[in-house]
């Protein structure tokens, strides 16, 4: 036996759905089961009670007062509908025009990531040197968090790259205490046309580094914000960075700080 | 012409009356409306008022659900029923409305106010007994309708939704399925555990 089952068959049966042979085996279970009788009778009396309530009268002034408060309304007049076009059509308008805007952005956007431009915030923390390679436009981005991330940046430009490269490499091993760390000088992905150097070297040396870049390649220092060059004497260790790249390169140097 | 082909004339020709009335009411026209409102006036009077259990909120709420289907007349589009779309409306006020009484704590004191005796409902009970009730019949039968509306009150809204429009105004599970926006299993299903709740609840007042 199992009440649980036919129980389950009550609804169906309420509403006349349930098959002659489920009905006859359901009603020889109620013969021999008093608690599902007992169950099945109640649920048949409450359908009863709810089908059997009265049907009240509404009161006679309801539609008079609806229609005096209807007196001052207008009817809505959706856009789409009086031109009957299609339901969908103010969705597809919308995504359409978010996608437009989309497309507006990233192409109106001047720095890597468009978002930036929309969250100054994170933008100003990041610095960014456009290192253009010979063959292809790629970007190098060093981010807040990255080693030196606000230190000055000068711009080392070389006829021969990689020469210059393993003399610069040679000459800042002489400047820093310890080595040159191999891993953090090279952050370009462009190692045959441009290579970031970072490094400390004491602020009394600092002229005479000067001096050796200048004899390895021509020093842009225009594109140099170099305050914390502005009085080398007084700081025991300056940090510096130097992108060498080679000298057809076309290289925009933008250094973003904080609070700037 | 069999009973069932009559029906469905009638039917027929009740649905194309309707759309010419609701054609009218696009129009701006508001003696269509007024027509449309007589035909449905009762049916949604009677299901608001056994969602609250009051007949004045009954009547307000009945109100506001005609003035917002003819601002909405436009956005019928005659694919369902009128009194499917209108259903529709009524099911989404009567939510709101709930939920705006309940915050209130209106059906508490409605309630309370049963409990006391207080229920004054002029709720025919013709209905509940035989056709010429004695006095002692038309009290128990007033008392007995007084019971059920306080368990409709008790139980959920949803469950409370479900029970009158099939139970109460006999809405078939297709049209409930439509008003609703919901499968029939599930309407099935949701309406087996409405029963079993107003079963549980008419049970305890009864005993």
């Amino acid at each position: 036996m199992n009440c649980g089952k036919y129980q389950s068959q009550f609804n169906v049966y309420l509403d006349g759905d349930l098959s002659l042979r489920e009905r006859e085996k359901l009603q020889h279970h109620l013969k021999e089961c008093l608690p599902c009788y007992r169950k099945w009778s109640s649920l048949q009396k409450t359908q009863e009670i709810l089908q059997q309530l009265p049907n009240l009268d509404p009161p006679e002034h309801l539609s008079a007062v609806v229609m005096a408060r209807l007196k001052n309304r207008r009817l809505r007049q959706p856009l789409w509908f009086s031109a009957n076009l299609p339901r969908w059509l103010p969705m597809g308008v919308g995504a359409a025009l978010l996608l437009l805007i989309s497309v507006v952005l990233w192409q109106v956007m001047p720095s890597q990531y468009p978002w930036q431009s929309l969250f100054p915030s994170s933008r100003k923390n990041v610095a960014t040197s456009t290192l253009p390679a010979e063959e292809s436009q790629e970007t190098l981005t060093i981010r807040k968090g990255d080693p030196g991330s606000s230190v000055p940046v000068m711009v080392l430009r070389v006829k021969d790259f990689s020469r210059a490269d393993q003399e610069l490499q040679s000459m800042l091993r002489s400047f820093t205490r310890p080595p040159l760390p191999e891993r953090e000088s090279s952050r370009s992905p462009h190692a045959r046309s441009a290579r970031l150097f970072q490094l400390q070297v004491p602020g009394q040396r600092l002229p005479h580094l000067l001096r050796e870049l200048h004899k390895i390649g021509h020093l842009d220092q225009s594109q140099v914000e170099s305050q914390k060059l502005a009085n080398p004497g007084q700081q025991k260790q300056v940090s510096i960075r130097i992108v060498v790249v080679s000298n057809g390169s076309d290289v925009e140097i933008r250094q973003l700080r904080e609070g700037r | 012409m069999g009973t069932e082909s009559l029906a469905q004339h009638s039917s027929g020709v009740k649905r194309q009356e309707e759309q010419l009335l609701v054609d009218g009411c696009r129009r701006g026209d508001r003696e269509s409306f007024a027509q449309l409102m007589r035909l449905h006036e009762k049916q949604i009077y009677n299901f608001t008022y056994r969602m609250l259990g009051s007949e004045g909120e009954a009547e307000d709420l009945t109100q506001d659900i005609f003035i917002a289907a003819f601002r909405g007349i436009r956005s019928f589009r005659g694919e369902a029923k009128f009194s499917t779309w209108l259903y529709r409306i009524a099911l989404n006020q009567a939510r709101n409305r709930i939920k705006y009484l309940s915050r209130r704590n209106f059906f508490a004191r409605q309630t309370r106010r049963a409990d006391d005796g207080a229920n004054t409902g002029s709720e025919s009970p013709e209905g509940l007994a035989d056709s010429s009730p004695t006095p002692e019949q038309w009290t128990m039968a007033k008392d007995l309708a007084a019971q059920v509306q306080e368990c409709l009150n008790q139980i959920p809204p949803q469950a409370r939704q479900i029970l009158v429009l099939r139970d109460v105004q006999g809405f078939s599970y297709d049209e409930l399925s439509e008003m609703l926006s919901l499968r029939p299993g599930t309407v099935k299903s949701r309406l087996h555990r409405a029963r079993a709740a107003m079963r549980d609840c008419l049970s305890e007042k009864l005993e």
